[in-house]
């Protein structure tokens, strides 16, 4: 098929600005109106009460009836039809994945087929959601592709789903990291593509680059025309972008889309390699104080006098671009950089003579991610590697752009209240809340806060002792690998088993979070850790009270506070949460201490009983992300604006 | 976008392979501001500019078709490694040279892109005609072909012989206006006058036109285009314009500098010319709109034209003259440094200049134009408000939002969310209050003196009038004006001999009545009654006669000096009852009797009056002590001296119906003060002069607000 290769990316979403933006958030507080939900929740009771027409059908006879509402959908897809067409989706996944889908999932299905982003209660089942959706979705044979966070989940979601995506069908593709392209074009030609938002728009930037040669429209069209005939290689992998469904909306949509996907590719540059071996050099002989001084808040290193004149005494017969001040200076605060805020073992570790960056939340290596042209290669120089090809970006975009050109986005999640203005703001999505199934009987126990991190600590295996001993499960969140490794060695000094998750294979994670529910279990995990994953309880477990969650830290957003809780109590189990914060956790100095001492608002805040200051914290660092994550968004669209001459990404 | 400095940037494959270069038809000029080189290139099609630096200059010229920005860049790496732009220094500079439509790029696909940014420019267009809703402009015509055909004509005279005829027209017309300079003032009392409102616009247009053909065609001459001609709305008063900006390519200084002042010259020439018709006019239209020309060309040229504190000739004048375009923008942004690099600490605010003097030129133009911005527009404001309340309001809250209400929110929201302040904020938001809040404390806490000053009269505070008490001719001046008398001294004597005949009539009728009362007597008395009260009326008739013979000597009514200046004009004149002649003032204590109005009055009423002195006309030197004031609760409308009205040269307003300016527009207070010891100054009845009362100290604040209200009060009875 010729057509599908040729497709335009579409357009992004306006931003608006100004009284047009006070409009426009007005627009959005009306689509998120709790009419709404109800709305979907009648509509979901009527695709409920359409159940018994297709329940009674044999599986020839319910599989003729979604051949016709797929022909329906093919052409137009109409509010009746909708409905319907729901019930026999729903009677058909029920016969192949042995799930009925509660009222609430059928809400969520329409929700994510009419464009919304629906915040359901961890457990309720949103990957069967997602699915039921999806067929609805699939049926229009427009591109549309199910996005989620990792590739486990993309792998066990699509096989999960496949036999009901048969039934109805539905051809299901999936791509993961290391898949071929021709598995690649594969998978995204099919009616319904699950991925992670990475690969996807990997795929999507690679196909531009194919394209950046032909300029004009009039020639990539020739071309296209040209292309089955053209080395396989040549061609785009994907159908386009038009539709897509993302779970964990929040973190993908708001946390992880500030970073921009780069596809960079080694270009080999002497100069340069030699320039940072000089600068190594230099910075060796350099002293903090003396030199310069080190801004650690903002990451930044500042020289002084002194430093200025011996650097440049220094490098005084360096060539070329030492002779420039600026150059100079540049070159030497990286170095710089890479020595002061750059230490082996937390940001990066050495494997095979090679500097592999560690991701900071998840402790995870990441070997395919490279730092900045030249600080790489600086933090190689100073670990005494050979300093490697440093890498030329040749596309970039960020997700948040990448989002915003989908024409028919919708999302779900756990926990998008918090953050429902910004995700109608850049995505103009509307988010929706959906009861629970079964009421959640989770008991969140008041918060521990205490003045300094030992007491807390102390608090911590006070509480640990104490539920262990009643036999009950414990999942203790942690904000990064390094706090989760310092609780193992308090357990490890009380005398307790645990399990703690730093495992670098996403199954085996999911796994140990998966048995979490198990009696007297200790997990030991960081927020991210297991995501999409459910915790059974041991029937025994649920008589004495269900898992208890301990969230050691408060978290930058209390999103992720809640998302953590989420994990006890779902669909209606027992389970309680306790969080514990001190003074001295890192959102609290960061928010209140941290840019400067005299902050007149620290002053303010000090006077403030405690758990309004990690309130206060807690709101002062979304903020501070919020601001940071526009002001991504408005350099990416000037860029944009500006060099739209460029005629790329 | 942060820094500058980067050689490196994450967003260079955006352009790395792109062929871009200059469009064919842009012109590139080199200009020199302030000694420094600078390269101009301009856009024929949109008339639009940009400004390069020459390093920047360097690259983009480098740009050509058969190499990539890449390669360029290299080798402009290569060349001048020192001096070469950085990765995002040259994607933002492309960006902007897109933007302006002066680069040739491969890719014509995105019209789309291209539409929006059109329509953003024309909603900020519209957007900043409705902000600048006094100087609205419509462009109409296209005079650039006139202007061509024409300059055959006209062009011989834009050059020295030009201005020698210039300068001699303009030196005559000196000289006649020196010549009639009272009659050039007399008549300058009629030019508001609502009549002649019509010929005074009339010579406007005319004058604003041949103005704005000056500027065209001074523009035209030195090979600048001039495309668009128009009507702007100046305060809702129609006025035409061009648009000579395509003389801002020109590389000379001077010329630019001329196409500035060419509508004044054009104006000052007009004008010369009208001088020499007012002067050999009679009163008669053309006349008047001679006289009105010459007065405009002279006030507006003077005030407005000429005057780089507003953005009209003179400011692009006194810019090119500097070398410094864009003055006003850059002095705003010097002292928005200033406040950020001195106030807050922002150690990487950058000044827009490096040169020392030239920051002095900046901080002062920024803080004089600003200032006298304020002032002009309150005038306009008030001046249009007056007119048309409804439109006044608007505007009021137009101008209220976009200079105090917008502006302040943006300062406090830069204050708050701004990256550049984040290592200083608390400083910044601490400086910030704590001015403020000085501020505020100065003005609502701190008393500060003030006193208020009011004309009046000196009056003696004891004396009387001498009033005819009965008609009669002043025959003689018994006592020389200037004397001291006594109470009772005979002053004037009047004669009337009809009231001596009369009162020989009243005699004789007195004994006609006695007769027939007797005669009545003798006959039984029927008929006496009448007779006898006809005898009392006849009786107290000449009782009143007496004592109007009486009055005919005027004497004086109390001890004092007996001033009457004008006297001896009188003598023989026959004066009718109650005509005044003259004072007899005791000298003992003199009052200063000065009208307050209402709004200051209340001052007088609410505050304890401290010290108050009284200065009078022609000795100014000598202030005279008040020792105690009385201030008299009764509205008055009728002034104590009819030299206090504006009629008789004082400054109080007062009625056009009374012929003798001695009522007042508005009710006032009479204020009586007595006068202590007067030092040298010679105390008079009747001079004027003016009291300073000084009132408790009181904060600026409270004092400002009931300014306001009584402004508003008194102009719009809000």
């Amino acid at each position: 098929m010729a057509s599908d290769q040729f497709y335009q990316v579409p357009k992004p979403r306006p931003m608006y600005r100004g009284l047009d933006s006070v409009m426009h958030g007005w627009i959005g507080a009306y689509q998120r109106r709790s009419a709404i939900g109800r709305q979907l929740l009648q509509d979901a009771e009527a695709v409920d009460a359409l159940a018994p027409r297709f329940e009674v059908m044999n599986d020839h006879e319910l599989r003729a009836a979604l051949l016709e509402f797929r022909s329906v959908f093919l052409r137009r897809p109409k509010h009746d039809a909708e409905l319907e067409a729901l019930a026999a989706v729903r009677e058909a996944a029920f016969r192949t994945v042995g799930l009925k889908a509660f009222v609430v999932q059928l809400a969520g299905a329409l929700a994510l087929n009419r464009g919304h982003l629906v915040e359901m209660a961890t457990g309720e089942g949103k990957t069967l959601t997602a699915g039921l959706a999806a067929v609805l979705i699939g049926w229009t044979r427009k591109p549309f592709h199910v996005m989620t966070v990792n590739d486990y989940l993309v792998a066990r979601d699509a096989s999960w789903l496949e036999p009901f995506y048969e039934f109805c069908r539905i051809r299901v593709g999936k791509v993961v990291g290391g898949a071929s392209e021709e598995e690649r074009r594969e998978a995204h030609r099919c009616d319904v593509t699950y991925t992670t938002s990475r690969e996807l728009l990997a795929d999507l930037l690679r196909d531009q680059m194919k394209n950046r040669d032909s300029a004009t429209r009039s020639r990539r069209i020739l071309k296209q025309m040209t292309q089955s005939r053209m080395q396989g290689n040549q061609r785009g992998v994907l159908r386009g972008i038009h539709m897509a469904v993302v779970d964990e909306a929040d973190s993908i949509l708001i946390d992880e889309a500030v970073t921009p996907l780069i596809i960079s590719s080694p270009r080999p540059n002497e100069s340069l390699k030699k320039a940072i071996y000089h600068a190594d050099a230099l910075v060796r002989q350099l002293s903090e104080r003396d030199h310069y001084t080190v801004q650690s808040t903002y990451k930044e290193i500042y020289f002084t006098e002194a430093g200025r004149q011996k650097i440049e005494s220094l490098s005084h017969d360096w060539p070329g671009i030492w002779k420039s001040e600026a150059r100079r200076e540049e070159l030497v605060r990286q170095a710089l950089v890479g020595r002061v805020f750059f230490l082996k073992g937390k940001q990066y570790i050495v494997q095979d003579g090679k500097v592999v960056i560690v991701d900071e939340f998840t402790g995870r290596p990441m070997p395919q991610r490279s730092w900045r042209q030249g600080l790489h290669q600086a933090i190689e120089v100073k670990e005494g590697l050979k300093p490697s090809d440093p890498s030329e970006t040749v596309a970039r975009m960020s997700f948040q752009r990448f989002f915003r050109c989908f024409t028919k986005l919708s999302g779900m999640t756990g926990t998008a209240r918090e953050s429902a203005r910004e995700l109608w703001r850049i995505y103009q999505l509307p988010v929706v809340c959906l009861p629970s199934n079964k009421p959640c009987i989770r008991r969140q126990h008041q918060r521990v806060i205490t003045t300094d991190e030992a007491s807390k600590w102390h608090a911590v295996m006070e509480e640990i002792k104490a539920v262990h001993h009643q036999g009950r499960p414990i999942l203790i969140g942690t904000r990064n690998v390094h706090v989760s490794e310092k609780i193992g060695e308090m357990l490890d000094e009380a005398g307790l088993r645990y399990q703690i998750l730093n495992a670098t294979r996403l199954s085996e994670e999911a796994m140990i979070v998966a048995r979490a529910g198990e009696k007297g279990r200790i997990t030991v995990a960081t927020n991210m850790a297991g995501r999409g994953t459910d915790i059974k309880l041991d029937p025994d477990v649920s008589a004495l009270g269900g898992l208890h969650v301990i969230a050691t830290e408060p978290h930058e957003t209390g999103r992720v506070d809640r998302q953590l809780f989420g994990r006890c109590g779902r669909q209606g189990d027992p389970g309680t949460a306790r969080m514990f914060a001190s003074m001295e956790d890192e959102i609290i100095v960061r928010a209140l201490k941290g840019s400067e001492k005299s902050y007149p608002m620290t002053a303010l805040s000090s006077l403030l009983p405690r758990p309004w200051m990690v309130n206060f914290a807690q709101w002062i660092s979304e903020r501070r992300a919020y601001k940071q994550r526009l002001a991504v968004l408005r350099a990416d669209r000037w860029l944009e604006e500006s060099l739209s001459f460029s005629g790329q990404s | 976008m942060a820094d500058n400095q980067q050689t490196f940037s994450e967003s260079w494959h955006r352009v790395a392979n792109q062929r871009i270069y200059l469009r064919s038809s842009v012109r590139v000029r080199r200009q020199y501001y302030r000694g420094e080189r600078w390269y101009v290139l301009e856009n024929p099609v949109s008339n639009q500019y940009f400004r390069l630096r020459p390093q920047a200059y360097e690259f983009i010229a480098r740009l050509r078709p058969d190499k990539t920005v890449e390669q360029v860049w290299e080798e402009s790496l290569e060349t001048n490694p020192d001096e070469a732009p950085g990765q995002d220094a040259v994607i933002r500079l492309l960006a902007q040279l897109y933007q302006v439509g002066l680069l040739h790029y491969e890719n014509p696909e995105d019209s789309a892109e291209l539409f929006r940014r059109f329509q953003q420019r024309r909603q900020r267009e519209i957007r900043s005609k409705f902000l600048n809703l006094m100087f609205i402009r419509f462009p109409l015509l296209d005079p650039d072909r006139f202007l061509k055909r024409m300059l055959p004509i006209v062009g011989p005279l834009i050059s020295p012989f030009g201005f020698l005829i210039w300068l001699l027209t303009v030196g005559g017309a000196l000289k006649v206006v020196l010549d009639y300079f009272p009659a050039l003032k007399d008549e300058s009392q009629a030019l508001l006058a609502p009549g002649n409102l019509v010929w005074l616009y009339a010579g406007l247009v005319i004058l604003k036109t041949l103005h704005e053909f000056g500027h065209a065609f001074f523009c035209r001459k030195f090979g600048g285009e001039v495309h668009v001609m128009g009507v702007m709305l100046m305060i809702f008063t129609p006025i035409p314009y061009v648009d000579a900006t395509s003389s801002w390519g020109f590389s000379s200084r001077w010329k630019r500098a001329l196409v500035g002042l060419a509508g004044m010259i054009v104006e000052v020439f007009v004008a010369a010319l009208a001088t020499f018709v007012w002067a050999n006019t009679g009163a008669g239209l053309v006349h008047n709109l001679a006289y009105n020309m010459m007065f405009i060309a002279s006030v507006s040229t003077l005030l407005f034209n000429l005057n780089p504190l507003l953005r009209f000739d003179g400011y692009y004048i006194l810019c090119d003259l500097l070398n410094y375009p864009n003055l006003h923008q850059h002095s705003a942004g010097q002292l928005k440094h200033v406040v950020k690099r001195h106030a807050y600490g922002v150690a990487t605010s950058k000044s827009p200049t490096d040169k020392k003097s030239e920051k002095t030129i900046l901080v002062t133009f920024g803080i004089l134009s600003h200032i006298y911005r304020i002032i002009v527009f309150t005038g306009i404001l008030l001046f249009v408000a007056d007119r048309f309340l409804l439109i006044g309001v608007v505007m009021a809250v137009i101008c209220l939002f976009s200079w105090i209400v917008a502006p302040l929110g943006k300062w406090i929201y830069y204050l708050f969310t701004s990256p550049e302040l984040d290592r200083v904020r608390s400083r910044a938001v601490g400086v910030t209050l704590g001015f403020v809040g000085v501020l505020l404390i100065f003005l609502q806490l701190v008393p500060l003196p003030h006193h208020f000053r009011a004309s009046g009269v000196v009056a003696a505070e004891n004396w009387a009038e001498l009033v005819s008490q009965t008609e009669g001719t002043l025959m003689e001046v018994l006592v020389e004006p200037g004397a001291q008398v006594t109470a009772g001294t005979p002053l004037l004597r009047l004669s009337n001999p009809e009231l001596s005949l009369e009162m020989r009539r009243a005699e004789a009728r007195l004994s006609e009545v006695k007769m027939q009362l007797l005669q009545a007597m003798s006959f039984d008395g029927v008929d006496v009654k009448p007779l006898l009260f006809q005898r009392q009326s006849i009786e107290e008739r000449i009782l009143v006669l007496k004592q109007r013979q009486e009055d005919l000597i005027m004497k004086s009514p109390i001890d004092g000096i007996w001033v009457a200046p004008e006297v001896e004009q009188v003598i023989g004149r026959w004066l009718v009852r109650g005509s005044s002649l003259g004072r007899v003032i005791h000298p003992g204590g003199f009052e200063f009797i000065s009208p307050v109005l209402q709004d200051d009055v209340d001052r007088l009423f609410a505050n304890e009056i401290g010290s108050s002195e009284v200065r009078l006309f022609g000795m100014a030197e000598a202030g005279i002590e008040v020792t105690s004031m009385d201030i008299i609760p009764v509205e008055k409308r009728q002034l104590p001296s009819r030299a206090l009205g504006w009629s008789g040269g004082g400054d109080i307003p007062v009625t056009q119906e009374d012929e003798q300016g001695a009522t007042t527009a508005e009710p006032f207070f009479e204020v009586r003060s007595k006068l202590g010891s007067s030092g040298d100054a010679h105390l008079l009845h009747g001079r004027s002069g003016k009291i300073r009362f000084d009132l408790k100290a009181e904060p600026l604040l409270p004092r400002w607000i009931r300014r306001l209200r009584q402004l508003l009060q008194r102009r719009y009875q809000l």
